[in-house]
Formats: C-alpha cells, sequence, structure tokens
C-alpha cells in the first residue's frame, strides 16, 4: 500500500460508525450542527482517516481515554458474517463496500476479533478460486466456438449465472479477476503464437 | 454540510478514473484550488485556536482542544495526500504519453490551447493539461531525448514487436512532409501511399501521421 495508491486512499474514505466520548465545542460540524458544540455521546459516520487516528489517540496514557469508540459498520456486522458463513459466494460483498476487504483489514488492524479475521480469511480463499474459474471460462470459450466467441466474451465479460457473483466483486477481487483473465488470455495468444511459425 | 476532506476525495476519484483512461481528461482546477484552499484555513484555525496558549498548550489539560487540533491537522494531512496522489497520478500518465511517442493530437491542443485561451474558455478545443503539466510534460520529453541520445544505434522507444518484414505498406493519414531514407527522399502527402521500410516510418505510424497497411 503505497501513499500514492488511489485504491488505497479511497479505502481510508470509507465510513464507520462511530461515538464521541468528550464534549467538543468546535466540532460540531461533524453532525450536521456547525453552530452547536458536539456533545459527549454523540454518534456520526467518520471517514477512516479521521476515525482511526481519533480511537488510538490519547490511548497511550493511562488514564488518558480515546476521543471516540467505534463500532464494526454495517457491511461487517452480524448479518453479513453469518451469510459469509454460510455462503461466502453468496453475498454481493460490493454492496457492503466497494473497498470491502481494504476496510476489513484496516478494522482488524485496530479490534481483536480473532472469529470475525477467519471468517473473512475463508471468505477470501473461496471467493478466490471461484473468482480464478469464471475467470478462466472467459478464456476458455474460444477453443470451443472459434474466435469471435472468445472475443465476444471478453467484451462481455462473462454471461449467465457467473454475472451476479461477477457484480458482486469488491475492488480488490476485480483486480483479481482482471489478472487472472488477462494471463489466461495471453497465455492462449502465445500458444496460438507458436503454432504459427 | 460537508465535512474537510469530502473536496480531496472528489479529486481522488477523479483519479481513479484517469487511472482506466487512455487519454488524459482535463485538469481540475478548480477542485485543486478548492482544497488548497481548505488546508489554508484549516491552517489559520489551527493558528487561532493555539494562539492564546503563546506556545505552551497541553493536550491533557484541555481535551475538547487537542481533539479538535487533531481533526484539523488529519484533515490537512489527508487533503495532502489526495493532491499529491491525484497530480501523481496525472504524471505518470504524461510519463507514458512521452515514452510512447505522445499524442500529436494532443500536442495540437496544447498549442491551441496556448495560443487562444479565449476559444479555451468556451469549452472548444483546449488543452487537458495545466501550464505546469505543460511545462512537466515538455522537459520529460526533454529528458527522455537526451537519455535516449546516448545510445544511437538503439531506438528505446522503438515498438517491442519483432518486425515481420523489413518493407511495408504505409498510407498517409495526415501530411508529414519530406522524409529522408536511405532509398532517398519521399514526400508525405495525405492519402498517398507507400511501400517504405519499416525502420524509416516507425515514429510515424506510432505518432498517428502513417497508417500501416495489410
Amino acid at each position: 500500500m503505497s501513499y500514492y495508491d488511489i485504491d488505497s486512499i479511497l479505502t481510508d474514505a470509507e465510513k464507520i460508525p462511530c461515538t464521541f466520548q468528550l464534549d467538543v465545542p468546535d466540532l460540531g460540524y461533524l453532525d450536521n450542527t456547525p453552530t452547536q458544540p458536539l456533545k459527549a455521546g454523540t454518534r456520526v459516520n467518520l471517514p477512516l482517516w479521521l476515525a482511526e487516528m481519533l480511537v488510538i489517540a490519547n490511548s497511550g496514557d493511562i488514564e488518558g481515554k480515546p476521543f471516540v469508540t467505534f463500532d464494526l459498520p454495517p457491511g461487517l456486522g452480524n448479518d453479513v458474517v453469518q451469510a459469509l458463513k454460510a455462503d461466502p459466494r453468496a453475498v454481493p460483498l460490493r454492496d457492503q463496500s466497494p473497498h470491502f476487504y481494504g476496510l476489513a483489514a484496516r478494522l482488524m488492524e485496530l479490534l481483536d476479533e480473532k472469529e470475525l479475521a477467519t471468517v473473512l480469511r475463508k471468505t477470501f480463499v473461496v471467493r478466490a478460486s471461484e473468482i480464478a474459474l469464471h475467470a478462466r471460462k472467459v478464456g476458455g470459450l474460444g477453443q470451443h466456438k472459434g474466435k469471435s466467441a472468445a472475443e465476444e466474451g471478453c467484451n462481455l465479460g462473462i454471461g449467465g449465472a457467473g454475472e451476479d457473483f461477477l457484480r458482486g466483486l469488491d475492488e480488490s477481487e476485480r483486480k483479481l479477476f482482471r489478472k487472472a483473465h488477462d494471463g489466461a488470455k495471453s497465455g492462449k495468444e502465445w500458444m496460438e503464437g507458436i503454432k504459427k511459425h | 454540510m460537508p465535512i474537510y476532506g469530502d473536496l480531496g476525495n472528489k479529486l481522488v476519484q477523479h483519479a481513479k478514473r484517469t487511472q482506466n483512461l487512455a487519454h488524459l481528461p482535463p485538469y481540475q482546477t478548480e477542485l485543486v484550488r478548492a482544497v488548497t484552499r481548505e488546508v489554508r484555513e484549516l491552517d489559520k484555525d489551527v493558528a487561532s485556536l493555539l494562539e492564546p496558549y503563546q506556545g505552551s498548550f497541553d493536550p491533557s489539560a484541555d481535551q475538547a482542544t487537542a481533539c479538535t487540533l487533531l481533526v484539523n491537522h488529519l484533515s490537512m494531512r489527508r487533503n495532502k495526500r489526495c493532491l499529491l496522489a491525484y497530480h501523481r497520478t496525472r504524471t505518470d500518465k504524461l510519463e507514458e504519453l512521452v515514452w510512447s511517442g505522445a499524442d500529436p493530437l494532443d500536442l495540437a491542443g496544447l498549442q491551441a490551447g496556448a495560443v487562444n485561451d479565449a476559444a479555451a474558455a468556451d469549452g472548444g478545443e483546449s488543452s487537458s493539461l495545466s501550464p505546469q503539466e505543460e511545462d512537466y510534460f515538455r522537459q520529460y520529453g526533454d529528458l527522455l531525448a537526451a537519455y535516449k541520445g546516448q545510445w544511437t544505434d538503439i531506438d528505446l522507444t522503438g515498438s517491442l514487436e519483432p518486425p515481420r518484414d523489413l518493407f511495408i505498406d504505409v498510407r498517409v493519414l495526415k501530411d508529414a512532409g519530406e522524409i529522408q531514407t536511405e532509398y532517398g527522399a519521399i514526400n508525405l502527402t495525405k492519402n498517398s501511399q507507400f511501400y517504405v521500410r519499416q525502420g524509416d516510418v516507425e515514429r510515424l505510424i506510432a505518432q498517428g501521421y502513417l497508417q500501416k497497411l495489410g
């Protein structure tokens, strides 16, 4: 994750529900009331880049309490986790957050949630192999139906049953899909090139 | 009410879109200006918050102020990152353009933009680069030329595809004037067709003056 990485910056903009632990007179605007002080106990959705440091700040002191505490966003809530446990492939992660894994990984650094981490890890593995499967299918189409079908397949991405699954991929999974797909395609092209000479 | 950093986010979304485009979309002058203005405002806020303390601010004694300062500081840092990432994405693209032989259409757009700003304001054919980016583009081009100049017998920006034939048929898409080849001079006028050595015209093909046939 580079400082300049666009996806990492966009992940940083994902919001999580936070609760302020102290009164802050000047931060009312965070709760849409710029003229009022922000009261302790106010719940606001803050982007990760803000929330993370506010949570960490002061936690080093023995007496100090953090400025804010946070909860898991709905995308990582119980409903979603139960669904992921049942079948990782059936959950459109993109609907939860376009940067689902990026967000999850950042939150795992702040929390000690071993079980959630395990579910997420398993989710990634199961979905990754499904992605690889779909990516290869697109490349393989051409071998059965000739070149035009292969090109068609590339343009459409993929048709039929896999469509819903692929639409639900989060940003990192999309990258994975593209890499797997391009790899299979270049491999095939190379093989064909060899035969010609 | 938008919170600090929202504008920076817009900028990064522009950058994200830019990554997937072949060309460079127009520079977001207004947005960049708005984000830098936001940073300046935040900095002013911080200065006025700290002023009464005369340099002896104790964060643990005044938690609320400490929290506000932290939020302001983080917002500035966030904006800085958004600005840098936006510009970096664009310079990466510019360098790519230089290496690929630079789209002459884009260059024409540059010149038109420089000559008549009035037409540019109308939203006509105008440059999509900021003046600084144009400088960057030009200077990077000079750098690359100087670097390439060290090897006279290798064209570093030449095609990586091994040629099938030494000679190829080309059609002239745009007047490119006269070029010198081993076999004499050729006058490249629009819509004419030639059988030439590939090495002689590779640059012109890359720049879109010629089209390879067959």
